[in-house]
């Protein structure tokens, strides 16, 4: 080592370590050069290049609007949940954690495997609007390619009271039936958006600035009641249970007003779990379905023979031997009646009295006043499918097709038609416009019938729930009510069924000064009775009873106990 | 004795090079900082760090302890009784090298077996062998001297043992290792007066064969096309460059703020390793990535002058040893620096005395505290005492 130390020493060539040195110099200089170059020079190439990777813009839910009853109840809510969704190359999980995400989910293991497998397709819901809690679940397994995303679920507090009222939404929180469908415009909100940047797993780092705020939808305050509206759903349900009816409806209006205080269905669904959906449960039998009314609509052919001016309530009308036949079609009355008053032949629900009265009205005139009542067209309530009715021109009327027309035969209409149509005789002459939303205000109506018809016509109908008439049992404790019954028989395929019924009653109370009109409707009573005024009169007076209560109208009647006939002493309706 | 009394006017007044010190433990005190900054988001996504934020900055730091301790230790060791160990040293190394590869011993991470389990912890041994390497190439160019001209007796036995290491850690793969460990060496024998055609023969020589090997393997190809245009394909190939330039874009001058890089929300993959540059670019500016280039040339130029000091000595194996580390250190991060501002290939090097890495962190304060080691008997030979 001494010897080559001694050669060394000056033989180590100093100027290879300073090549050596300036080399490294070179390349720190070219360092900080090229680090400035990309810090201060290229920054607006770079910083768009990172914008690009993630930058995102976000959408803002809005909220949508609440739907509440007229007294502020809620009868539609949105609660926050979480969607989950996944990128389905990206997903980064072992077979534990796949199976804790199945269960989490609620999705069988294999679904799950499914989904995730999906070729070809990038962004794979997994499970929609779960429940905030086991939303955070699944995020504290920190899967990579899984993700979350905020939405609203819509909560119906009045389940299957209000179902075919409110509607429902669908999964992307827009409505598709009922009120959720017809005011979508007001409910539904409209999604801001917001610009972020994202980690790359999907998590928000930074609020960049906001784009458009979120507008959130309106609330709704509706017509109805919720009181009234329990209570017509209860005993609308029980009166479908205990005749073993196929089906029924109900609706009651508010005769100042005009608007809808209660509408129900039976079968109903409850709006909040719709996995196992009939097409009967969702039927909206009050707006968007007809039926032929039978008798309930005698009154407006008795109205159009007192408009004509050739009858009066007192005028009497050959009912003789109980049927008429017209080009070999014979007319029935239930009950073979002599000669009625134009008042009788309401009470006593009189077929043959009704078409004679028909018969002697040109049909332009019967049509006329049909239509002005609102037959043939479609109510205006704003409601998504609307029925219009069948009211077939009357140039086309055969004389047989204006007498069955008299007692409700031969044309149908919906329920809330029918009702709509007894306000006339509530509003001394005036057709009522509907609302669905609350105005709180009188309504003007459209005068279609005289005072003096409108008036006596009401009260045959205050006499037609009279011991003697057909709807006695529509009658309650402290209210003078008025109503017709309605008992037809029922088309299938075209032709009358035998032994299917549709029993109605529609009425007003307090007939004094009328507050509220009530339609009834039961399809198919089965359980022996099937008459109007045993199957849906005692609906009637039992909704109509609580509703005056709750609406706190004045009594125009003694409060004594109302003495209901027996069985079988009550007058029948023909149809 | 009218050596010593030349070099005792002219003697520095501290014991030990404050500077260099200062410059090792501030950049090895930033890369704690950033490896925990870059680190945080994929240690608690993580769970094989438990969900744990701050595993990496727990590690790192116990390894800084750790190396900080040897540092010490070796400090207060000769510099000559390296020198004596360096055979047995680079002996030890090729073993572990070898050991890495022998079934049930090695561990794979991402298809390289570069790690050995030991309790505790793993060990790479390729970053020991770095330090061997240094002090082999010293103590051989010192040793040898007197034929270093010579192909036959200076030049070949040196080749054949980097052939082998180079066989060794080609079967890991560590390529950015060797490419070190060969620059460093030759660097050595150059420095030490080896044959200036051999030199220039061996660095064809090397170029062509760092050719062939780029050209013969895909995955090197690949990385090298990733550098040439990580735009052309961002999210394939230059996915990795592309975000490590946009951390530099998004830096600017004074950074987005400690802590507040983006980059490392799972975009960067090795933040904390092999890109640690980027997220200091991004979260301190062109200010932080100043500093660290300055403190990296300061550290060359000290071990360059400490070298040359030696020289005068006439410590040859010193002399060589200190201007080694400070090829090895300064090569490393230049190339490390190079590929995360997208001027070189991507190589699989990290950053020395920054990057996370127990192993790496340990040869690179030990190489430091023998720097500071032959600084200090430097001195103390200039006042005229016995080193």
């Amino acid at each position: 080592m001494t010897a080559a130390a001694a050669q060394g020493l000056v033989r180590l060539p100093v100027w290879r370590a300073r090549v050596v040195l300036v080399a490294f110099g070179a390349a720190f200089l070219v360092l900080a050069a090229r680090s400035l170059y990309l810090q201060a020079l290229r920054t607006e190439f770079l910083q768009e290049k990172g914008e690009a990777r993630y930058s995102r813009v976000l959408e803002v839910p809005a909220t949508r609007g609440r739907i509440l009853d007229r007294n502020g109840e809620a009868l539609a809510v949105s609660t926050p949940v979480k969607s989950v969704w996944a990128i389905a190359g990206d997903v980064e999980a072992d077979a534990a954690q796949r199976r804790r995400l199945a269960q989490l989910l609620a999705l069988e293991p294999r679904e799950l495997e499914r989904r995730l497998a999906d070729p070809g397709r990038d962004f794979v819901y997994l499970k929609r609007q779960i429940p905030p809690e086991t939303a955070g679940q699944v995020q504290a397994l920190r899967l990579r390619g899984v993700y979350q995303h905020p939405e609203y679920r819509r909560y119906y507090p009045g389940g299957e009271v209000t179902a075919h009222l409110v509607g429902f939404t669908g999964v992307d929180d827009a409505g598709q039936e009922g009120i959720e469908l017809a005011f979508q415009a007001t409910l539904g909100g409209k999604p801001g958006s917001r610009r972020v940047i994202k980690d790359r797993l999907g998590g928000v780092v930074e609020d960049v600035e906001s784009i458009r705020a979120a507008q959130d939808g309106r609330d709704l305050v509706l017509s109805v009641d919720g009181k009234i509206q329990s209570l017509a759903y209860g005993a609308l349900k029980s009166a479908v249970e205990q005749h073993r009816a196929r089906a029924g409806a109900i609706v009651a209006l508010d005769v100042r007003s005009g608007e809808v205080l209660a509408l129900s269905n039976v079968p109903s669904y409850n709006p909040n779990s719709r996995a196992r959906l009939t097409g009967a449960q969702l039927r909206n039998r009050v707006i968007t379905d007809t039926f032929e009314p039978g008798s309930t609509l005698k009154p407006f052919t008795i109205a159009a023979a007192l408009e004509s001016g050739r009858v009066t309530p007192a005028t009497l009308v050959p009912t003789a031997p109980g049927q008429l036949t017209i080009a070999g079609y014979t007319i029935h009355d239930a009950h073979p009646q002599g000669a009625l008053s134009v008042a009788q032949v309401l009470q006593k629900s009189s077929n043959v009295g009704a078409a004679k009265l028909a018969l002697a009205l040109a049909p332009k005139t019967m049509w006329d006043l049909f239509k002005r009542v609102g037959f043939g067209a479609p109510p205006q309530l704003g409601f998504p499918g609307e029925a219009q009715g069948r009211l077939r021109a009357w140039r086309s009327w055969r004389p047989v097709e204006q007498a069955t027309m008299a007692y409700g035969n031969g044309l149908s209409l919906s329920l809330i038609q029918l009702a709509r149509a007894y306000t006339v005789f509530a509003r001394d002459g005036e057709l009522v416009p509907l609302s669905l939303v609350k105005t709180g205000a009188a309504a003007s109506g459209e005068k279609v019938l005289s005072t003096e018809t409108a008036r006596a016509v009401r009260a045959m109908l205050e006499l037609a729930v009279q011991p003697g008439g057909t709807g006695p049992r529509a009658r309650i404790m402290g209210w003078r009510v008025a109503g017709k019954t309605g008992t037809a028989r029922k088309l299938v395929d075209g032709s009358y069924a035998p032994g299917k019924y549709i029993a109605s009653f529609v009425g007003f109370a307090p007939a004094s000064d009328p507050r509220l009109v009530v339609a009834v409707m039961i399809d198919e009573p089965s359980a022996g009775q099937y008459y109007g005024g045993s199957v849906a009169a005692p609906v009637f007076a039992q909704v109509t009873q609580g509703a005056l209560r709750l609406l706190g109208v004045a009594h125009d009647a003694p409060l004594e106990p109302v003495e209901l006939p027996g069985e079988g002493e009550q007058a029948r309706e023909s149809t | 004795m009218s050596r010593t009394y030349v070099f005792a006017r002219n003697a520095p007044s501290a014991e030990y090079d404050r500077s260099l010190a200062w410059a090792a433990l501030l950049l090895a005190a930033t890369g704690l900082v950033m490896v925990y900054s870059a680190s945080i988001a994929t240690a608690e996504a993580s769970r094989y760090t438990g969900n744990s934020p701050a595993w990496y900055l727990g590690r790192h730091a116990l390894f800084l302890g750790v190396a900080l301790a040897a540092a010490i230790a070796v400090f207060l060791a000769p510099a000559l009784w390296w020198q004596k160990a360096a055979p047995w040293l680079f002996m030890g190394g090729v073993a572990l090298l070898a050991l890495v590869l022998a079934p049930g011993f090695g561990r794979e991470v991402n298809g390289a077996r570069r790690w050995l389990d030991i309790p505790f912890a793993s060990v790479q041994p390729s970053e020991l062998m770095k330090l061997a390497a240094v002090l082999y190439a010293a103590d051989y160019t010192a040793r040898k001297h007197a034929v270093l001209k010579s192909f036959k007796r200076g030049l070949l036995p040196m080749l054949a043992v980097m052939l082998l290491v180079s066989w060794l850690l080609l079967r890991e793969p560590d390529f950015g290792a060797l490419v070190v460990i060969a620059v460093t060496a030759f660097g050595i024998l150059f420095l030490g007066g080896m044959n200036g055609r051999h030199f220039a023969a061996l660095v064809a020589m090397l170029g062509t064969g760092f050719a062939l090997l780029v050209l013969s393997s895909p995955y090197r190809m690949q990385r090298i096309f990733g550098f040439m245009d990580p735009w052309s394909d961002p999210f394939g190939r230059g996915y990795q460059l592309s975000h490590a330039l946009i951390a530099f874009g998004r830096g600017e001058w004074l950074g987005v703020g400690l802590g507040a890089s983006v980059e490392k929300l799972f975009y960067l993959p090795e933040a904390h390793t092999d890109f640690l540059l980027a997220v200091i670019a991004e979260e301190l500016g062109f200010a932080g990535v100043a500093l660290v280039i300055g403190l990296f040339a300061w550290i060359v130029a000290r071990a360059f002058a400490i070298g040359r000091q030696a020289a005068l000595h006439e410590r040859h194996f010193a002399a060589l040893a200190a201007q080694g580390f400070g090829i090895w250190i300064g090569f490393q991060a230049t190339i490390n620096m190079g590929v995360n501002m997208g001027l070189l290939p991507t190589k699989g090097l990290t950053l020395p005395l920054m990057s996370y890495g127990g192993t790496g962190l340990l040869a690179n304060l030990v190489a430091l505290a023998i720097l500071l080691r032959i600084d200090w008997e430097n001195r103390q030979l200039s006042r005229g005492l016995n080193a």
